[in-house]
């Protein structure tokens, strides 16, 4: 098994590879790169009132600088070479931990990403904490409970929280609770005069503004962990060895809690890992609805604004992560379930 | 195709009353949003001028001057139902239930839009922002989302399926070949790449698809693998073979049938999703080009007006009762072709 871990962390290298290439190579192909974006701005600047809207060509700003410095620019941003050569620059900085410097900020792509890490991992973890807090304890309940009025009532909620996309269910709180109750604040991360609050102050003004957001998030992963839990409970219950548990005289309460929840919670693990990308990426509509400046928040703008740097910089980390995740939910499952047996044939993926 | 076992689907479907229901209101709406031009439009059902019907729903543009009016762009049926009436010389126009289009902004003069809803100016949601009437924006916004979605689900079911099968049928080297593919594929954040696609070309229904199917085939793909997997290993499979059945008989007619529970199953699932991904688009304005009428595009009308509450409830309750349904109706497929009888303790 030691060896099927090993393979699958030496695959991460081709899957690293592949993905950064691929989108390495689309943002090379795609025209109104970052030099287009400042010629842009500088005929914009230069001369206002000539709207240049449209994604100008690197040829129609020749106006305003010569051919030779557009290929001091081109140079600059390593645009004069091939799409591999540069590919295999980029791809060499990144292995010594540089991942370049942003177009839009001229500051290293590092430490503008660390800079919004705490934001993210603030929502992800607190995130994490609710959705198992929650979600275990209600599946057991749900699974004991089965087609009871609680049942029900909590499986309409669970269901809805599911079919609705969680930027919905985050656009529906926004209005009603920060709208129109004026409950929450509209959006943020903390107060403009959040240095002059007290400590608890600034706890209580985080959780202010993280409430909203949080419903949202958790409100996505809410379902899916819920219903996972209670139908394993449910297939635990229905087994043998519980069935033989309580026929022998012991009490149903600790027959679940002894017996059935320990096998019931390995399904849980399969999914763990995963919370790893999630816990950092989170989900940038959510970001954007809230005006939260977070992780997914820092990628969406730096597409829109072109700073390939930075989107580069993002997919690494978020590409990593993703993979990682997906073997420590393996090793999670092999830890929680000791007859499962890794690579012993190929389909276990 | 109907063999007893699927009219005993069917009937276990039919027997979840939630699912069988949300089922029957989703087909009269899809049934009806492609006949909407009969219920929300800015032409009239019918017109009788001078005698004579007309019916310019469906037809060309009929000119003013028809209707002697002084213009010879296309009628105005509102103002000509108002006029005729006021005339009263036994002309009459039947508007539609919402008589406006998706597209029509109908702005006053006292004061600026979004107008709230009224009964009396017919715009029984309200309008948007620029004055165009919410339900006819709603009402083709939905039709646009779920032709996008099924036609979404044909093209990357049609690629999940002819890949996925091929990969659990002949496993191997190809196996393990579109195994680092879809590894790789499913590790893109595929919202980003649309999103590089579409601030480049403005993206039409197609494009939209196109790029959509090259990044979604992966999860029907990865499903068929493992059920085609399972299915290969057992004896009918050995036993089409040694009767001498060629490879595309063996995965079209012994496979393919045992696997469509898996398909099935999934359809529910892929519409929600593509409705969802398609009205996440249009809210960030990566989506449809303006002015399609989209419910992404009404959301983020919405957020940024939210002192207008009527934009953001009535766009967000449909998305609540569409998806809803859809995930009510899947979860029934769910249970229809996979019974779970549990034994529980009382």
């Amino acid at each position: 098994m030691t060896t099927y871990f090993i393979r699958r962390f030496l695959l991460i290298i081709p899957t690293f590879i592949g993905v950064t290439i691929l989108v390495f190579t689309l943002t090379r192909l795609v025209p109104g790169g970052p030099i287009e974006r400042m010629l842009n701005e500088a005929a914009m600047a230069g001369a206002e009132g000539t709207t240049s809207m449209s994604t100008d060509y690197a040829g129609r700003g020749g106006s305003t600088l010569s051919d030779e410095q557009m290929q001091v620019l081109r140079e600059y941003y390593g645009f004069d070479k091939p799409i591999i050569v540069s590919y295999g620059e980029w791809l060499s900085r990144v292995v010594v931990l540089d991942l370049g410097t942003s177009t839009r900020y001229t500051e290293p792509v590092w430490d503008i990403i660390r800079s919004r890490l705490p934001i993210s991992i603030f929502y992800g973890v607190t995130t994490l904490i609710l959705t198992y807090g929650i979600c275990i304890p209600l599946g057991i309940v749900k699974a004991i409970k089965h087609k009871t009025v609680f049942d029900n009532v909590s499986s309409a909620l669970v269901f809805l929280g599911y079919a609705i996309p969680n930027y919905v269910v985050g656009i529906g709180l926004l209005t009603v609770f920060a709208a129109n109750l004026e409950w929450f604040p509209l959006s943020g991360f903390v107060s403009d005069d959040f240095e002059q609050r007290s400590t608890l102050g600034k706890v209580a003004d985080i959780f202010h503004h993280a409430t909203l957001p949080l419903i949202a998030y958790v409100a996505g992963s809410f379902a899916f962990t819920t219903m996972l839990m209670k139908n394993s409970l449910m297939d635990n219950l229905a087994a043998d060895y519980v069935r033989t548990a309580i026929a022998k005289g012991l009490h149903f309460r600790s027959a679940i809690f002894r017996h059935a929840l320990r096998n019931s919670l390995i399904p849980i693990a399969t999914s763990f890992g995963n919370n790893l990308s999630l816990i950092i990426t989170g989900s940038f509509l959510i970001e954007k609805i809230f005006n939260i400046d977070g992780f997914g928040l820092l990628g969406f703008e730096s597409l829109v604004e072109r700073d390939y740097p930075v989107v580069m910089g993002i997919l690494v980390i978020s590409s990593l992560l993703f993979v990682i995740g997906n073997i420590l939910s393996d090793i999670c499952v092999a830890v929680v379930d000791p007859r499962v047996k890794f690579g012993a044939d190929g389909s276990n993926q | 195709m109907l063999d007893p076992q699927t009219i005993k689907q069917w009937k276990r479907f039919k027997s979840i009353k939630r699912g069988y229901w949300s089922f029957v209101i989703l087909m009269v709406l899809l049934g009806l949003s492609l006949v909407a031009e009969l219920f929300v439009n800015s032409r009239a059902l019918i017109v009788s001028f001078e005698g004579k019907w007309h019916f310019p729903t469906y037809a060309g543009v009929i000119p003013g001057e028809t209707f002697g009016l002084d213009y010879d762009y296309e009628t105005n049926y509102r103002e000509l139902k108002q006029q005729f009436k006021d005339a009263n010389e036994g002309n009459w126009v039947l508007m539609p239930l919402v008589p406006y289009n998706a597209f029509e902004n109908d702005l006053r003069t006292d004061r600026f839009p979004p107008y709230p809803p009224s009964l009396e100016t017919q715009h029984y949601l309200g309008t948007d922002s620029t004055g165009r009437d919410i339900v006819a924006r709603l009402m083709y916004g939905f039709r646009i989302a779920m032709g996008f979605a099924l036609v979404l689900l044909v093209c990357s079911y049609a690629a999940g399926i002819l890949v996925g099968c091929a990969m659990g049928y002949w496993g191997g080297a190809f196996d393990l070949l579109f195994q680092r593919l879809i590894e790789i594929w499913n590790t893109i954040p595929f919202l980003y790449v649309i999103m590089i696609v579409a601030s480049v070309v403005v993206p039409s229904f197609w494009t939209l698809v196109t790029v959509m199917v090259i990044f979604g085939w992966t999860a029907m793909t990865w499903n068929m693998r493992t059920s085609t997997y399972k299915e290969k290993a057992r004896e009918y499979v050995d036993a089409a073979r040694a009767l001498g059945a060629g490879h595309s008989r063996v995965i079209g007619v012994h496979i393919l049938p045992n696997t469509i529970s898996v398909i099935v199953t999934f359809i529910p699932f892929s519409i929600a999703s593509g409705v969802a991904s398609l009205t996440a688009l249009d809210f960030l304005g990566f989506g449809l080009p303006p002015p399609t009428p989209s419910w992404g595009e009404l959301l983020s009308q919405g957020t940024n007006n939210l002192e207008s509450g009527w934009i953001v409830g009535s766009v967000v309750l449909a998305i609540v009762a569409v998806l809803l349904m859809v995930t009510y109706i899947g979860e029934a497929i769910r249970e229809a072709f996979d019974p779970k009888k549990f034994t529980y303790y009382e």
